[in-house]
């Protein structure tokens, strides 16, 4: 593609985008003259750029968007919703053209009709066409021809050379419309017999039928197999009209008996606006002088008019232009000290006299570019052709849609796993086994669709850590000097992509962490030295993606943590015991970091001794489903390392019921379910257990923590959820198991942002609400409770 | 009822919608030789003229619809143009 | 300006439209000038204070500062420039171009310029004669 198309196209597609945000947005705001300005710029620049190009309508099309808003802007009009509705149309339109342009680099011949009614409708307000533009149209356009499609081959040829030859003698055309149904549209209760049937001026219909039929038995009624060929009369806007609920599924070409003939030869299609070879012819005398009169005048017209200050840099540039005008009309003047009034007196002697000869006739260095678009031949395609892009597409989406898209699958899962409600109830209450099993198809489809539709979305939502890691430099940099330390930042891996809530939820755990770092962790130059290091501390964040989760690590070659340091304050916070004060390993005295209540620097800095302590850290982290670890190295260095989910948009979760009422725990966390018979329950101390493979597990009756009534009948076998939390296994009582799901969890709101049991709400295929269970909060509440 | 369904003998009566689209092929795909009249019909579903069409009935009476006469009913009774011909991809 | 001339002249376009900026430098550019590019008229102002140029090719209708007061500015004390302008705008109404011609403009083209066109008037304006 030829650059300067290129980059009309690139710039078309911002000027439009700010046309249509303008206008809408002056459809809330009316009249805001900054509005109007803007929007007005931006169809000016338009029209003024596509002058550029040989697209005369669309020159003409903007030049009546731009007239109607010039109009608006000059407050000669209020724009109403109707004439909003015409300017968007018609930007719509340019739009659809341009995606034709970036492709076939020149307007659909449809352009001229196209455009010819909305140029009457934003022409009205101002009242009526314009009249050196009525001028230019030259009356009624002359229906576009356009080039015959392969798909003329599925009529008789016979009927077809009939046809041509009447067209011939009639100079009249006809319309052909090729219909292709979608395969599911008996679905959505088109009957493309029926539109058809509705053609006026019917002249023709061809029915084709597939290439080859299924076999009876797998033949399925309910798929549409047939397409259609149209021959009609009827004009091209009733035709746009009966099947305007099914452009996609239509093609409308006019052909009159030319086209059909060239078609029926099999020669190559003539374009309907043949290739005019341009002789550019060589730059004669006579335009040299009239660019040189023209000067002239312009430099008359400057020296006279009132108020023109004939003066300084501008009486010198006129002196100038009058100077090169004449030196090309081959009279060379000497004004450089003229006056005003002396200049004006050398131009009027200029000017009369006759066109002489130029001295020395000024060679064109550069014959002027085909800026016209190749002539190529292309695929007969719609106006707005689908296929095509205007440039290269980028879309920027407000996250509210993408949150309000995602919102949407999660209510389609949801819709989707009521199906599996209605076979179970299809079967059981109706006892229909054959409707029950259609359901169960049906949704293995839609199964599908939605998981490829979630993922798409997901897709949508990923963003690269970067987003994450942006505001490190500047915080690193800002606390170095206020610390007096000497730190350089390393980020790696800020490509890795990710959920954006992930990103968005990782941010305040990863600030708190390099604040940690820079205050507790890293020296100050002077200890680095003594102890042997490099007096600039190197603080890295680094993210990788691992499977389904994105590790990101925030290490630094600080001092590090002391384990004894560690136990030793754990020990006097009263966090640990004596005894675990001499058994806990170097691992282990690390993790004590993570514990609620814990604080390692002495004195509670500014920085991040704010009372929020590597707890919360942690106790974030997890609520996102991810874990935090520490290792450290007395001395040598810190790392921190988070690993998240890569998404948290889909949780799967297992449903149980409690007290009659349900509800769900992450999927992740079972281990597994069983029934233990009353009997095989024992207690130790006050804890119930159940032995399992030899193991004792403690079993926690989650109605009595929950407060809520137990409904197991004395006997009865005890249904245990046996989970795995922070590596111990714990077996849940409940009442009933029921089927995993896929929910979209959604944090705890309103009445219930404080209940610390549950980690978010879920809304299930009948319409129930499902409480997820934060198994941490719920085993320290089981605690309390006993 | 748009389907008067016999033995080997059907007539398609008034507007055939797609609600019958499925009576109709199951109806055919079990006659061993169905016989079609479209005499007293005014309109087929696409859905009901493609079973017509994949299992090709002989049809008994012509419709009096003109529609369906003059550009439906050459399709069902075998004189067929190359419009209708069960060929491979447009040349 | 002869073909021996040792420095070739400078030209400063002056447009909003990306296209139309990159229309008019490269036929410039080809017919031998050396072109720079300016989105406005406060760049152009800008640009102005840094180099001298031979000639500016200017849009009417720009945002931030438009060509008027653009060329308002190119000829005031500040800039002080005297090097011929050429104002090109879409807009052809009765008195645009005197607006062009009062704000300190040489000559007042209508949009689409033909590109001979500009290359012969930026010719002749940049030929190196007295004044």
């Amino acid at each position: 593609m030829n650059p300067l198309l290129a980059q009309f196209l690139a710039e078309a597609n911002d000027l439009l985008a700010q046309v249509d945000e303008g206008l809408l947005q002056l459809e809330r705001v009316p009249g805001d003259p900054e509005l109007v300005n803007e929007v007005f710029r931006a169809a000016h620049t338009f029209k003024g750029s596509s002058g550029l190009f040989d697209f005369p309508e669309l020159t003409r099309l903007t030049h009546a968007a731009e007239d109607l808003l010039d109009a608006v802007r000059g407050g000669r009009l209020t724009l109403d919703s109707g004439m909003t509705d015409d300017l968007l149309a018609a930007f719509d339109l340019i739009r659809g053209w341009l995606a034709h342009v970036t492709t076939h680099e020149r307007l659909p011949a449809s352009a001229g009709t196209d455009a010819a009614g909305l140029i009457t409708k934003l022409r009205a307000p101002l009242g009526g066409e314009a009249a050196p533009a009525a001028a230019r149209t030259a009356g009624v356009p002359a229906p576009v021809i356009d080039v015959a499609p392969d798909w003329l081959a599925w009529l008789d040829a016979e009927w077809l050379t009939e046809t041509a030859a009447w067209l011939a003698t009639t100079s009249s055309t006809l319309r052909f419309v090729w219909y292709t149904p979608d395969t599911d549209c008996f679905f959505r209760a088109e009957d493309p017999l029926h539109l058809v049937r509705q053609v006026p001026a019917l002249e023709k219909l061809g029915v084709v039928q597939p290439e080859a039929w299924p076999a009876p038995e797998d033949y399925d009624e309910y798929t549409c197999m047939l397409s259609f060929v149209v021959v009609t009369r009827a004009a091209m806007g009733e035709l746009n009209h009966l099947f305007r609920y099914v452009p996609d599924q239509i093609e409308i070409v006019e052909l009159d008996s030319d086209a059909i003939t060239r078609h029926l030869s099999g020669e190559p299609p003539l374009r309907a606006e043949e290739a005019v070879s341009v002789v550019v012819t060589a730059v004669i005398d006579s335009e040299v002088s009239a660019d040189a009169r023209a000067v002239l005048q312009a430099a008359h017209r400057a020296l006279t008019l009132e108020g023109a200050v004939a003066e300084g840099a501008r009486l010198r540039s006129v002196r100038h232009a009058v100077a090169a005008a004449a030196w090309a009309l081959g009279v060379p003047v000497d004004v450089a000290e003229s006056s005003p009034d002396e200049l004006i007196a050398t131009v009027v002697r200029l000017a009369g006299e006759a066109a002489p000869a130029p001295v020395a006739p000024i060679p064109a260095q550069l014959q002027t570019q085909a800026v016209a678009p190749h002539e190529e031949k292309e695929p007969v395609g719609r106006a707005d052709d689908p296929g095509g892009q205007v440039g290269t597409r980028v879309l920027k989406v407000d996250q509210e849609k993408v949150d309000r898209l995602m919102e949407l699958v999660g209510e389609l899962n949801v819709a989707k796993n009521g199906l599996t409600f209605l076979a179970d109830a299809a079967e059981e209450e109706f006892g229909s086994r054959v409707l029950s099993r259609r359901i169960k198809d049906q949704y293995a489809g839609l199964h599908r669709i939605a998981e490829e539709l979630q993922a798409a979305v997901m897709d949508v939502r990923m963003l690269p850590l970067s987003v994450a890691f942006g505001r490190f430099p500047r915080l690193v940099r800002d606390l170095s000097r206020r610390l007096g330390k000497t730190i350089e930042l390393v980020t790696e891996g800020e490509d890795t992509m990710a959920d954006k809530d992930v990103i968005e939820a990782l941010g305040d755990p990863l600030v708190h962490l390099v604040r940690n770092s820079l205050d507790h962790g890293i020296e100050t130059s002077d200890e680095r030295i003594a102890a042997g290091k490099h007096a600039a501390a190197k603080l890295t964040l680094a993210a990788v993606a691992d499977g389904d989760a994105v590790i990101v690590e925030v290490s630094d070659d600080g001092r590090g943590v002391d384990p004894e340091r560690v136990k030793r304050k754990a020990y006097e916070k009263g966090l640990i015991s004596e005894e675990e004060l001499e058994t806990l390993t170097e691992t282990e005295a690390v993790d004590l970091v993570f514990r609620p209540g814990f604080s390692t620097a002495d004195q509670v800095s500014d920085l991040s001794g704010r009372g929020v302590g590597m707890d919360a850290v942690r106790a974030s982290v997890e609520k996102l489903g991810g874990t935090v670890t520490m290792r450290s190295k007395f001395g040598h260095g810190t790392s921190t390392r988070l690993r998240l989910p890569l998404s948290m948009a889909v949780t799967q979760v297992m449903v149980f019921s409690v007290g009659g009422q349900r509800f769900g725990i992450p999927v992740d966390l079972v281990v597994e379910t069983v029934r233990v018979p009353a009997g095989e329950m024992s207690r130790v101390l006050h804890q119930e257990v159940v032995m399992m493979r030899g193991e004792v597990v403690p079993v926690i009756d989650l109605a009595r923590a929950l407060d809520m009534p137990s409904t197991l009948a004395e006997g009865a076998d005890r249904p245990i959820l046996v989970v795995s939390v922070n590596n111990q296994r714990v077996g849940l009582l409940v009442e009933q198991f029921h089927r995993e799901v896929d929910v979209i969890l959604k944090p705890m709101e309103g009445l219930l942002a404080y209940a610390d049991e549950f980690s978010g709400t879920a809304l299930l295929g009948d319409g129930l609400v499902l409480l997820v269970l934060n198994m941490k909060e719920v085993l320290g509440l089981a605690a309390r409770v006993a | 009822m748009p389907l008067e369904l016999h033995d080997e003998t059907a007539n398609l009566v008034g507007v055939v919608t797609v609600d019958e689209v499925e009576q109709l092929a199951g109806w055919l795909r079990a006659a061993k030789r169905p016989k079609v009249s479209l005499r007293r019909c005014n309109h087929l579903h696409t859905g009901a003229l493609q079973a017509l069409l994949l299992f090709r009935p002989k049809i008994s009476s012509a419709p009096n619809d003109a529609f369906l006469a003059a550009q439906v009913l050459p399709l069902l009774t075998g004189s067929s143009g190359p419009a209708n011909k069960q060929g491979s991809d447009p040349p | 300006m002869t073909s021996d001339t040792a420095t070739r002249a400078r030209v400063l376009v002056v447009d909003d439209a990306a296209t139309v900026r990159l229309y008019h430098s490269s036929l410039l550019t080809g017919a031998g000038f050396e072109v720079s590019e300016a989105a406005n008229g406060l760049e152009a102002v800008e640009a102005a204070l840094v180099t001298d140029f031979d000639l500016f090719v200017v849009d009417v209708n720009m945002p931030k500062m438009n060509g008027y007061a653009c060329v308002e500015a190119l000829r005031s004390e500040n800039v002080g420039s005297a090097a011929p302008v050429v104002m090109i705008s879409t807009e052809d109404r009765p008195g645009d171009a005197d607006r062009a011609y009062l704000a300190g403009a040489n000559l007042y083209l209508v949009k689409p310029v033909n590109g001979d066109r500009l290359v012969r008037v930026a010719t002749m304006l940049t030929a190196e004669v007295a004044a």
